[in-house]
């Protein structure tokens, strides 16, 4: 096996590996949880070694065997600077749940399997960034689906068990039916192209060769957004996320926003763009026109939440929004955007989940009515939570201020191909998406952190432990990447333009 | 006129026969019905059986053999031809009735079940399976498709002093025989038009514009609603549920696997080889049926709280799903997609069969709580059947039933992508029921006595639950040889 091949496969089959071993290990569950957290240190630096391999390009970094001939199913993994980016990321937060799972262990015990199955959804979103096969990554794609299912059912908030059992379903249920929209979609690219690699079918609709405006071309591009905007997720198709957010319990909150939400994004970019036309007044505009929407509504819908996870899950709602306004206007600068804001948004929420859930065990509840004056019981957490609401609402400096300042820059500098002012339009309403955004978090700020000490649940303050040595270690990476990615964004920008080029030729 | 006979292409049908035979003696000599000592020798000379027609099949492949020609050299029309679209089947059959087989030992210990009746029942309507995929003309099609039927009426009928058995009988049987005489009504009129039997020649002379074509469209659809009968495509349904709760479960099981794929080989043959050119008539009628049985089997397994009524609606379900490359038929190769189908939700669905056979023999009652907590009591049962619902529902780690899937899609889209778009909205609607069953399966439950696994059903868990696994790792060993098969 070539040392590509070897990195490739390696870097699904580590955490598939260490998840079953962890899933033996039944004696003990301290002792799986470790096997856990190595299996994911192992993951992160393999993953730190295929994005090192990665600048060489897509193409000496790919691996193809035929995995089910008869229908040219292939087995084949690729990764560039669009993915490298999405493959680290993913394998830090993987790590970070390790640490948290140390610190707080679920109250109804099983947390050497729920270490296997994170493990396994890890293993999956890997699995996903590193597919060419538009079969594999719908596999890919899939894999995930079982565990979090599971996490959410099994592991999620104990007060109530209905809620979370619909929630984990209908989780289950709206993405099942994206994924089988977009298998669908995919089935007509090839029955166009001839085969299902993504990067054939990016070289023939470069070419002209595959006729994106033919009717055939034009349902498989609606298809496959369509499955994609369940998964990222799109107004109005958002309706199984804030449910599955809030009662999943915090890595599994974590793992869904931070990576999960991330396949849709990804998806968009590597599968969607290259089989869409941009010519077709209905479909791109009306895609940037929802995902402005969501911008907006996301923003609405957070000042009026009463409870924290919930809050934080629509907020993710709106950055998504950022996220796919960027790919739908087809630039370059727009793939950047995508996935810079990507990153930043996994950072960024999954510290907040963090935090969430930090502030969820410690109060016994995440009702924004009953949490006050965190700045005076626990200074420590209510400061870092104050920061990552800072990078979440776009502080200049943060992550979090590139993504949605790249997004709203390429939405005004759009491909040619899309009707100017109507992009105009849109990026106009996406800024005021950002204002509302700094408008729900400084709420937030002022209702729960600040405050007179003294009134409710002030009487307990001294109970209350603040941020202790296992969270530091947990959130510390993530407070660093936040202020290192904020100074330094042209680590991200330069090989994910580099990458796009190659990918979708001249575009 | 003497006829030549190809020996080896008979054979796997007729060790089969000879073993029905064999089994009905020994028992009729040896064994006491009573008897529970000796309740597992049929089940094991079937096993046998079935083992030693896998033989001649495995020594065919890639092979074409034809015998039964009318005429006297080469290019006849022939009756009974064993190329690899048989084989396939052959393949299903034999690891179907393998299995139900082994899951009928579930029910010695309550002696209720006749086992060397049972036993011979079983392998004389797996030998008219054999036969249907191996058939070319009408006349062999509808007497194989019927030898399967008549012994499965008895076999469901077959528990002593069980009035739901009873009812499942008569009511299978009342079905049955409807189906049958509109089948042949159909196969007549196509006969009457054409002057043939032989499926190629009756496709050659409809191609050719063979008599009134209102007769001929007439007798295709009639054909067709005798064979959706068979394959319980909705609205010609009604009558599973009710059969597969009152029939012993590996009836149920038998039916659902076997006899089903004995419905959906008459189906290609008849469809596919022999009104393949009447494909604008029939395509747009078997799509309208394919969108409703699976919408219909899914909808109304949502309610269900009974396993095994459950299992049927799923069931029903499924046949909607092999029934979607039907709608495809004229691009080369589709339906090779229902095979794909067909011999995958084989081992899956009996997988799901043979634990609720187990679990039965503690619970009668198969009320869908009564798994509660499987995993943690019962771990190899318990992952077993997981594994069995995620497949069937088509998520990894069930990676095999996630493909069958893809193949299905991957036939229906392009020219019947709204089909292709139904099916995924199914596929959607039918993870809410198979996900609460696996909730329950790893539901935190109190401790309850342990039961027994009869040896038999044990074996028929791990046979069906390997091949799920093997398959899922390596798909290409089941899918590139069965969609290669028809081509």
């Amino acid at each position: 096996m070539s040392t590509t091949a070897f990195a490739l496969n390696g870097l699904v089959a580590v955490p598939v590996a260490f998840a079953l071993l962890a899933a033996l290990l039944r004696r003990s569950e301290r002792a799986a949880v470790t096997v856990a957290f190595v299996g994911s240190l192992a993951a992160l630096g393999w993953s730190l070694w295929v994005a090192m391999l990665s600048r060489s390009g897509l193409e000496a970094n790919r691996v193809d065997q035929d995995w089910i001939a008869a229908i040219d199913v292939s087995w084949s993994l690729g990764v560039d600077g669009i993915s490298a980016p999405l493959l680290v990321m993913t394998a830090l937060i993987g790590a970070c749940c390790f640490v948290s799972l140390f610190r707080h262990a679920p109250a109804c015990g099983g947390q050497g399997n729920l270490a296997a199955l994170l493990l396994l959804i890890e293993a999956g979103c890997l699995g996903c960034f590193l597919a060419l096969d538009m079969v594999l990554f719908f596999v890919f794609f899939e894999v995930a689906l079982i565990p979090m299912w599971f996490v959410i059912n099994s592991w999620g908030d104990e007060h109530d068990e209905p809620g979370r059992r619909r929630a984990a379903t209908r989780f289950l249920v709206f993405t099942v039916l994206g994924s089988a929209l977009m298998l669908v979609g995919f089935m007509l690219v090839r029955s166009i192209a001839g085969t299902f690699d993504i990067t054939e079918v990016a070289r023939q609709a470069d070419g002209a060769a595959y006729d994106l405006g033919s009717p055939t071309a034009v349902l498989a591009s609606v298809l496959v957004g369509l499955g994609l905007a369940v998964k990222t997720p799109l107004w109005p198709l958002h309706i199984w996320l804030p449910d599955a957010h809030s009662k999943a319990p915090t890595v599994g909150s974590v793992l869904l926003a931070a990576v999960l939400l991330k396949l849709g994004a990804y998806g968009f970019v590597r599968f969607w763009l290259p089989v869409t036309d941009p010519t077709w007044e209905l479909l791109v505009p009306l895609v940037a026109a929802l995902a402005v929407v969501a911008i907006v509504y996301a923003a609405l819908a957070c000042l009026v939440q009463t409870d924290l996870k919930r809050l934080i899950a629509y907020s993710s709602v709106g950055h998504m929004g950022f996220v796919v306004l960027a790919v739908a206007t087809f630039t370059e600068a727009g793939v950047q955007a995508a996935v810079y804001a990507s990153v930043a948004h996994g950072v960024i929420t999954g510290l907040l989940f963090f935090l969430a859930g930090a502030i969820k065990d410690r109060h016994g509840t995440a009702d924004l009515d009953r949490l006050r004056v965190l700045y005076g019981k626990v200074p420590r957490l209510a400061g870092v939570f104050a920061f990552a609401a800072m990078a979440s609402m776009g502080l200049p400096g943060l992550a979090g201020f590139w993504g949605e300042m790249l997004a709203i820059r390429s939405a005004v500098d759009q491909s040619p191909a899309l009707p100017e002012s109507t992009f105009a339009v849109l990026a106009v309403l996406a800024a005021v998406g950002v204002i509302l955004t700094s408008a729900y978090f400084l709420v937030l700020l002022r209702a729960m952190a600040q405050g007179v000490p003294g009134d409710r649940l002030g009487a307990d303050a001294a109970d209350i432990a603040d941020v202790d040595a296992l969270e530091w270690l947990a959130w510390a990476p993530l407070l660093a990447l936040t202020v290192l990615l904020g100074v330094m964004p042209g680590l991200l920008l330069s090989p994910v333009a580099e990458a796009s080029r190659a990918f979708f030729g001249g575009a | 006129m003497p006829q030549s006979i190809d020996w080896l292409a008979v054979a796997g049908p007729l060790v089969l026969a000879l073993t029905a035979v064999l089994v009905l003696l020994l028992d009729a000599f040896l064994g006491s019905p009573h008897a529970r000592s000796g309740g597992h020798l049929p089940a094991m000379l079937t096993v046998l059986g079935v083992t030693g027609a896998a033989v001649p099949a495995a020594l065919l492949w890639g092979e074409r053999r034809a015998t039964f020609c009318v005429g006297p050299g080469g290019g006849e029309p022939c009756s009974f031809v064993v190329d690899d679209f048989t084989l396939v089947f052959w393949a299903v059959v034999i690891f179907g009735t393998g299995v139900v087989a082994l899951l009928g030992t579930a029910a010695v210990q309550e002696g209720r079940t006749p086992q060397g009746e049972w036993c011979f029942l079983l392998l004389s309507s797996a030998t008219g399976a054999m036969t249907i995929a191996a058939s070319r003309d009408l006349v062999t099609l509808v007497v194989a498709l019927e030898v399967v039927s008549l012994p499965a009426f008895a076999m469901a009928g077959l528990r002593r002093g069980d009035p739901r058995s009873a009812e499942a009988a008569v009511k299978f049987f009342l079905v049955s025989v409807i189906s049958t005489a509109v089948m042949l009504m159909g196969v007549s009129l196509v006969y009457g038009v054409t002057g043939t039997v032989f499926l190629e020649p009756m496709d050659r002379a409809l191609e050719a514009g063979a008599g009134p074509r209102n007769v001929a469209v007439a007798g295709t659809l009639l054909t067709i609603v005798g064979l959706a009968f068979k394959v319980a495509a909705v609205p010609f349904h009604m009558w599973i549920p009710d059969t597969y709760v009152g029939a012993p479960i590996a009836v149920a099981a038998y039916l659902s696997v076997v006899s089903k794929a004995a419905g959906f080989v008459g189906l290609i043959l008849v469809l596919g080889f022999g009104l393949r050119s009447f494909a604008s008539v029939w395509e747009p009628l078997v799509a309208v049926l394919a969108a409703l049985t699976m919408t219909v089997g899914n909808l109304l397994a949502l309610w269900q709280q009974q396993v095994v009524r459950l299992l049927a609606w799923s069931s029903v379900a499924q046949a909607g799903y092999i029934l979607v490359p039907f709608a495809a038929a004229s691009t080369s190769g589709a339906l090779a997609a229902s095979m794909g189908y067909l011999a995958i939700y084989a081992f899956v669905n009996l997988g799901a069969f043979a634990v609720a056979a187990v679990v039965g023999t503690a619970h009668p009652g198969q009320q869908m709580s009564d798994y509660r907590g499987l995993v943690r009591q019962r771990p190899a049962l318990g992952w077993a059947l997981g594994f069995a619902l995620v497949a069937l529902a088509g998520l990894p780690p069930g990676v095999i039933g996630l493909l069958a899937k893809v193949v299905v899609f991957n036939a229906a889209a392009g020219p019947a992508t709204w089909l292709a778009v139904v099916m995924a909205v199914n596929v959607a609607i039918g993870l809410v029921y198979y996900a609460r069953w696996l909730f329950e399966l790893f539901a935190a439950a109190e401790a309850r006595p342990a039961y027994r696994v009869p040896a038999g059903a044990g074996l028929a868990v791990a046979v069906t639950f390997l091949a799920g696994v093997v398959f899922s790792v390596f798909p290409g060993l089941l899918l590139d040889p069965v969609l290669a098969a028809l081509r």
